[in-house]
């Protein structure tokens, strides 16, 4: 674990510990990164800047829970702002019905051969992304990164609606296969 | 929506519904739908988890833009207000209307009660008994939570009624909003059935209010007078 990692894993414990000057040094090495989470998902900066502010509350009220899910530190602060974005974004969609788009589902501890799973490999999805045709890869890295939806992805990369579906789900079986080989 | 029929199994289905709820591209209702699958399906929990994890190596590529500044303050000034009431803050502010009312002459004529808590049935938790008063106030009363028969047994010890007003007894729990336990009586003894959503998380630390509110109790269901009495439950 490099120096800033153990740092913020430390700061992420104290918060937990309810120490508002960690969370407050946790904030001022953080935000930059989980600003650029926001802005590049949700495109706007007025929406960005709100969801900051939201997904801080948030870290301040889970980071008893940060140990869980295996996460790097930076990775599990990441996931928080990446998921208030997507729920925002789900938010922005219409829907059928009255359900709860904030609906999470919390870190599960991964299991002994997960958790054996080091950094390097994990680093293994570029070469599995690799192993995908180039329009596929793009899209993986488009619907993670940008939150796009199936409809933006299609239009994207100009196929119907029903083909992008199609290939991307085929795409993540063969992802799938290839990380977990 | 469904990944059946195109996939090789039911097995094939379900990781690729994991793989597209960790990516995010189910729209509200399916990602609700599968979030539920995955919190009681401990194969789906584990499929997720290694997506994630794995997923999380991309996370290098959002790149850092400078937060605007004050944020952090915002955050702060939510997180830790100046005076973090452990309640919520619109309920105790009516203490002061209370003050406000019992200084503009509306005082309350003092009945002493004996009250008789001995002769119990053996119970198997803790008993919790609460004090109930507040400043400024002469309503004062003692409840005592009768586990067995699922009541609170109220015995009052000062106060008295106000004409065309009625005394609503509510249980506050944490921070959430009180819930009403009815309309009582301040000149006699009185079991109070307790709602099921009130028994679930009773217990020490538990607070009990009396507030004074027009004729029937509040008609919004949340409390709408001035507390003349509270207290929170303890185990004795």
């Amino acid at each position: 674990m490099s120096q800033s990692t153990a740092d913020i894993a430390d700061l992420i414990a104290r918060t937990a510990l309810r120490d508002r000057a960690a969370f407050r040094d946790l904030y001022q090495r953080t935000s930059a990164k989980l600003f650029g989470v926001t802005l590049r998902i949700l495109r706007d900066r007025a929406e960005a800047e709100e969801a900051l502010q939201e997904v801080y509350v948030k870290i301040w009220q889970r980071a008893d829970r940060y140990a869980v899910g295996g996460y790097s530190p930076i990775s599990w602060l990441v996931a928080v702002a990446r998921n208030h974005a997507l729920d925002t974004l789900r938010a922005r969609r219409p829907v059928a019905e009255d359900i709860d788009v904030a609906m999470e589902v919390a870190d599960i501890a991964p299991d002994p051969e997960e958790a054996a799973v080091g950094s390097g490999e994990r680093a293994r999805i570029d070469a599995c992304l690799a192993e995908l045709e180039g329009d596929k890869a793009e899209a993986v890295r488009g619907a993670y990164l940008d939150g796009f939806s199936y409809d933006e992805l299609a239009a994207r990369h100009n196929v119907p609606l029903n083909t992008m579906r199609t290939w991307l789900r085929r795409s993540l079986l063969k992802l799938r296969e290839c990380l977990t080989a | 929506m469904s990944v059946e029929g195109e996939q090789s199994g039911s097995g094939d289905g379900d990781r690729v519904l994991v793989a597209e709820f960790a990516l995010g591209l189910l729209d509200a209702s399916e990602h609700e739908q599968v979030g539920r699958r995955i919190v009681v399906e401990p194969t789906l929990g584990r499929e997720l988890t290694m997506w994630r994890l794995r997923l999380s190596a991309l996370d290098r590529e959002f790149v850092e833009v400078p937060a605007p500044a004050g944020v952090l303050g915002r955050v702060e000034a939510r997180l830790f207000p100046p005076s973090a009431a452990t309640t919520p803050a619109g309920f105790w502010n009516s203490l002061r209307l209370w003050r406000g009312l019992a200084a503009a002459g509306l005082a309350l004529a003092v009945i002493a009660f004996g009250v008789n808590l001995a002769p119990r049935a053996p119970l198997t938790g803790p008993e919790l008994v609460a004090a109930l008063e507040a400043e400024g106030s002469n309503v004062k009363l003692i409840a005592f939570y009768d586990q067995t028969a699922g009541t609170i047994r109220i015995a009052a010890l000062s106060g008295d009624a106000v004409p065309n007003k009625d005394f609503e007894l509510w249980a506050i729990e944490g921070k959430n909003a009180p819930i009403s336990m009815g309309v009582i009586s301040v000149n006699a003894k009185a079991n109070v059935n307790m709602p099921a959503t009130v028994k679930q998380g009773f217990g020490a630390g538990t607070v009990l209010a009396v507030t004074l509110e027009q004729k029937g109790g509040s008609p919004t269901g949340a409390p709408q007078g001035p507390i003349v009495a509270a207290g929170a439950a303890t185990a004795i």
